[in-house]
């Protein structure tokens, strides 16, 4: 058991998705039951891989080949976990949550507090990563999408701190609606572009971010999920479990022993994967993972890819996706920008498909009661995105004896989602602050 | 000697299912009769990642109709039987073929008679495309190879050049300048320089059938389509001073989309047939 496990951390730097990608004897096995084909071994994993088009291959393969040598380098990382202290704050708290582990009267629930970060979330870990890279490639523009605007806020902060260019794509429904992040990027000195085409949410913010660099191939795209062609899924895993490391040490110093359960909520997967990678081969840890089940399970209500998606290949990488049977992308939708996306980190699809991290879902309205819960029994805010890992930790913690710890992922705080919440919990407060500021400008 | 002619050397290419796949076909018809050399029909994808607004709209309205990959190739079986001459380019994202299954899909063009298929989010060389190169080469006799195509751009290196040129392609598309399509015109510098690549690379393993083509170089040499931004006729006569066809798209829809497509197809043939006219002289 424990040699199998071991392979995990293994396979996912060094394997998982190289250039070749999977041959289409994996692809075509991957499909569909009728087809009688082997699972591929665990060493010709069949997600990830390079499906790009061609202009692009030469931008990929640089930072495929800076991520190689550098993650070994010693004077990089020193400058990476220098940047993560200084910059961003880490580590970041671990914190007990005494008052709602009594009211459920399970499992000791904890909560990884990655709000604290500079600019809000887990995202800046990754941008600090990368941007450090941009810079000894001599980059002197940066593209990057957002979703909920946590990754386009911080990609906008660490471009102003090393002195770069910056242009975010984000869907045009996210702009409007995660107005406050828009307002920040663009404080920063970043152009934002809010994108018109499809549904206007992410899939159509990485969509815009790559014609950019097939406009500008000499600009470094600092993609912000662990989602994309080799090298980003691998590389932002790389830089994200950070996260991971810091709960094992946190959670030895407060109880004496590692955790029995991780959640996460997963969008594309970077907190996610930045949580669960440090314990992969410890399987006494249960990862789980919580997709966003919107506002009912038909297409286009939801965004729950391990649940309900097929597998394909998009926005280049090999994955699970929401789509049709025909291979057209679906519609998604979830309360959080930055869960409402169509695809899945090829890690955590081939980790689903072991059955090493477990999947749930939670609907709009958990996530919106768990914000209010843990701000009104604990003081914490969080955004809408990790609140729903809480409402499913919730649920987990009550069924679970007084023994037992559950970790979660507060992948990022809630100030961002003040229109969103404001409107669901206080909509008159939030006309009148309207009508306030309309007066106040004539 | 009259350099007559008989194609005009443009791909022009379709969304198939735009603005109905019966109108799509009748513009194909349309491209035919016009005579250009290769019809490059394209299978609509929801989110078509690499290309301009003009040819992403046609496509999420296909796609919002409901065309199918099946829809697809009973239309182009239907053209190739009407017009069973004409050199045809199926183009798709990757993850439609993947769905229908890529030995289907391979095995479809193959018997329907289609010489081309490009996919632009697989690079040629990746293992996924190699499987798929060996799907594509018929054993049964009665059916033709089916071939695909490598989209190069200024910025590929000259030993990739090089690899892909020793893997025996037979027909390179190259990407005017760094851009997204249906964008202005300009022609990158570097792109002669891999064009000369290609010119003197010795292809004898190329079959000579179909590539005859007078007025330009020997006949053993793979193909070259340049594509991107390109909307007037000044810009193709420019392209096809280097290529050996000019790619057309959006200009094309734009172009029906104001009813104007047989005035701007004629216009097309004009100026090659003037320009065959300068080069008697």
């Amino acid at each position: 058991m424990n040699q199998t496990a071991k392979t995990y951390k293994d396979i996912i730097l060094n394997t998982l998705g190289t250039f070749g990608g999977s041959n289409s004897r994996q692809l075509a096995g991957a499909v569909g039951a009728d087809r009688n084909v082997p699972p591929p071994s665990a060493t010709e994993l069949p997600y990830g891989g390079t499906y790009i088009p061609e202009v692009l291959l030469p931008s990929l393969q640089e930072i495929a080949a800076a991520f190689d040598h550098f993650k070994f380098d010693e004077g990089f990382l020193a400058d990476f976990a220098d940047t993560l202290r200084t910059f961003s704050g880490r580590p970041t708290a671990f914190t007990p949550l005494p008052r709602l582990s009594a009211e459920f009267g399970g499992a000791q629930i904890f909560l990884k507090n990655e709000g604290l970060n500079h600019t809000g979330a887990h995202k800046i870990t990754h941008c600090i990563g990368q941007i450090l890279l941009a810079q000894r490639l001599g980059k002197q523009r940066i593209i990057a999408e957002t979703g909920a605007g946590q990754h386009g806020y911080a990609t906008a902060a660490v471009c102003a701190r090393f002195g770069l260019d910056c242009t975010v794509y984000m869907g045009k429904k996210d702009y409007e609606r995660q107005r406050p992040n828009v307002y920040w990027m663009e404080l920063l000195g970043t152009k934002v572009v809010a994108v018109k085409e499809g549904s206007q949410t992410l899939n159509d913010a990485v969509i815009a971010a790559f014609k950019d660099w097939v406009a500008n191939p000499d600009s470094y795209y600092l993609l912000g999920s662990a989602v994309g062609p080799h090298p980003y899924p691998a590389m932002n895993t790389f830089f994200q479990k950070v996260v991971g490391e810091e709960i094992r040490q946190q959670c030895i110093e407060t109880t004496g022993r590692l955790p029995d359960y991780c959640v996460a909520c997963v969008g594309g997967g970077s907190n996610a994967m930045g949580m669960f990678f440090d314990f992969l081969d410890e399987e006494q840890v249960q990862l789980v993972g919580v997709e966003a089940g919107g506002h009912g399970t038909q297409p286009g209500e939801h965004a729950a890819k391990l649940r309900d998606g097929k597998r394909g290949i998009f926005e280049g990488y090999h994955s699970y996706f929401l789509q049709d049977g025909d291979g057209n992308i679906a519609a998604t939708h979830s309360v959080s920008a930055g869960l409402d996306y169509c695809g899945v980190s090829p890690i955590l699809a081939y980790l689903a498909d072991e059955g090493r991290v477990k999947f749930e879902t939670a609907n709009d309205e958990a996530a919106l009661s768990a914000v209010k819960k843990l701000a009104q029994t604990e003081g914490i805010i969080p955004a809408l995105e990790s609140a729903h890992a809480f409402a499913y930790a919730f649920e987990l913690a009550a069924g679970l004896t007084k023994d037992k710890i559950v970790v979660v992922n507060a992948s990022g705080r809630g100030e961002k989602d003040l229109f969103i919440t404001m409107r669901h919990f206080q909509e008159e407060n939030l006309k009148a602050y309207a009508q306030h500021l309309l007066q106040h400008q004539k | 000697m009259v350099n007559q002619r008989s194609k005009l050397p443009l791909m022009a290419h379709l969304v198939l299912g735009y603005p109905t796949l019966a109108e799509s076909l009748r513009t194909a018809a349309q491209y035919i009769v016009a005579g250009v050399e290769i019809l490059e029909l394209q299978i609509p994808f929801s989110h078509p990642t690499a290309d301009g607004p003009v040819i992403t709209a046609a496509c999420q309205e296909a796609t919002r109709l409901g065309v199918s990959v099946s829809d697809c190739i009973e239309a182009i079986r239907g053209l190739h039987a009407q017009f069973p001459e004409q050199e045809i380019m199926v183009m798709s994202y990757l993850n439609r073929i993947y769905t229908f299954g890529f030995q289907e899909f391979v095995t479809e063009m193959k018997t329907i008679g289609v010489r081309h298929l490009i996919i632009p989010d697989l690079p040629v060389d990746s293992r996924a495309a190699e499987d798929l190169r060996d799907l594509t080469i018929s054993k049964k006799s009665g059916l033709s190879n089916l071939n695909l195509v490598p989209v190069l751009a200024a910025n590929t290196p000259d030993p990739r050049v090089e690899k892909l040129l020793a893997m025996g392609f037979d027909f390179f598309y190259l990407m005017s300048d760094f851009k997204i399509t249906g964008s202005g015109f300009s022609l990158h510098p570097r792109l002669k320089a891999i064009i000369q690549k290609i010119r003197a690379h010795p292809s004898t393993n190329l079959p000579a059938v179909a590539l005859t083509k007078e007025g330009h170089h020997s006949t053993n040499h793979p193909r070259i389509g340049i594509g991107f931004g390109i909307s007037t006729p000044e810009q193709a006569l420019k392209v096809v001073e280097d290529a050996d066809v000019a790619i057309i798209g959006s200009a094309l829809i734009q172009a029906q989309n104001a009813g104007k497509l047989t005035e701007y197809l004629e216009s097309l043939r004009q100026a090659f047939n003037n320009q065959q006219f300068e080069t008697k002289h």
